[in-house]
């Protein structure tokens, strides 16, 4: 640990990521508030964000569990709304090749949608493995802490916040922060509104299907744009 | 079953599904060759999953009328023109907050 706290690209990671921790604090604060209306104990609420470690996640589990919906049904949803952590892993398993496969592990643990935005720019940027896989350990480290202390705040004390603030309008503005500067190419465009269309359009799905459907397909849709562009650029 | 054990279940199960999928490709591709296409394809997975994630929670929910959701939907705007130009989480923080206070409060005066 110590060895860690002392590496500068650890030490970087972690600092670069306290404004979107910070941003992310209404989220916390809103599954901390969840967790207490169902009925968990404190313990029980550290669980779910502890080893969890997914908002979406843990916003669907207490629902459900305060409506008193069978295991099955939790789990199969909670399950289908955590898929897109197979694309990211996906997208992020090039850069981790060369790294031992306990720091694959590791480093698993914490891709969340924060960490993996985060580290896949940093990577695109030409960062070396060793030096991208310490980054991205520091910044994945201060999302899990953030999360423990915002979700302990919200068990307790979540419900003071007044709703006129609307601060849950942080959550989005923390992913806007990370997908704006994205939209640079004509296939990044055409891969964020093909699933920006879908999204809405299928957001009668169950189980928050819509999100995988429409990222799935919006990847298709700029994978497709790419091939198009290559081809009709002239040479 | 007990509401407590009945948490802990989701706990332990969720968590475990969660490490599964993220653990997936990344120990998936340690040993094998990524295909140049999948390459390819991961590039416009943040375009397309952050797009996914972020407009339902701006837009107006089902049956929540359009016009409520104005306010947010102009926010996210001007906060996606900051983000664009600047990369800076605070000040894309800043100005999608103080935007979307200034505009509830229009709103309210207009409405």
């Amino acid at each position: 640990m110590r060895r860690f706290l002392a590496d500068a690209d650890f030490r970087a990671g972690f600092a670069e990521m306290v404004p979107a921790c910070l941003a992310m604090t209404p989220f916390g604060l809103v599954c901390g508030v969840g967790a207490a209306a169902a009925g968990a104990t404190l313990w029980g609420a550290l669980g779910l964000s502890a080893i969890v470690f997914s908002g979406a996640a843990q916003i669907l589990a207490v629902q459900l569990l305060a409506a008193g919906a069978p295991l099955a049904v939790i789990v199969l949803t909670c399950f289908v709304a955590g898929l897109r952590f197979v694309i990211y892993s996906a997208a992020m398993a090039p850069y981790l090749r060369s790294l031992p496969p306990r720091w694959q592990q590791g480093l698993a643990f914490l891709l969340t949608d924060q960490a993996f935005a985060a580290a896949i720019r940093r990577f695109h940027g030409g960062a070396d493995p060793r030096a991208g896989g310490l980054h991205f350990l520091g910044g994945g480290f201060a999302l899990w802490l953030f999360w423990q202390a915002t979700n302990v705040a919200g068990y307790f004390v979540g419900n003071l916040i007044p709703a006129q603030w609307s601060l849950e309008f942080a959550v989005p503005l923390c992913f806007i922060a990370l997908l704006a500067p994205h939209f640079r190419t004509m296939p990044t465009i055409a891969a964020a509104l093909v699933a920006g269309v879908l999204v809405l359009a299928l957001a009668g799905l169950p189980m928050k299907l819509n999100l995988i459907v429409a990222g799935v397909i919006g990847i298709l849709a700029g994978t497709l744009a790419d091939f198009a562009r290559e081809r009709w650029t002239p040479r | 079953m007990d509401a407590t054990l009945k948490l802990w279940s989701v706990v332990a199960i969720v968590g475990a599904l969660n490490y599964v999928s993220r653990l997936s490709f990344i120990a998936l591709f340690a040993q094998r060759h990524v295909p140049p296409l999948l390459v390819r394809a991961f590039r416009y997975v943040p375009a397309a999953m952050l797009t996914a994630l972020v407009l339902p929670m701006v837009v107006a929910a089902p049956g929540e009328p359009a016009l409520a959701a104005m306010p947010k939907i102009v926010a996210a705007l001007a906060a996606g023109v900051v983000a664009f130009f600047t990369h800076s989480t605070m000040k894309t923080l800043g100005v999608g907050m103080l935007s979307l206070w200034l505009l509830q409060a229009l709103a309210g005066r207009i409405g």
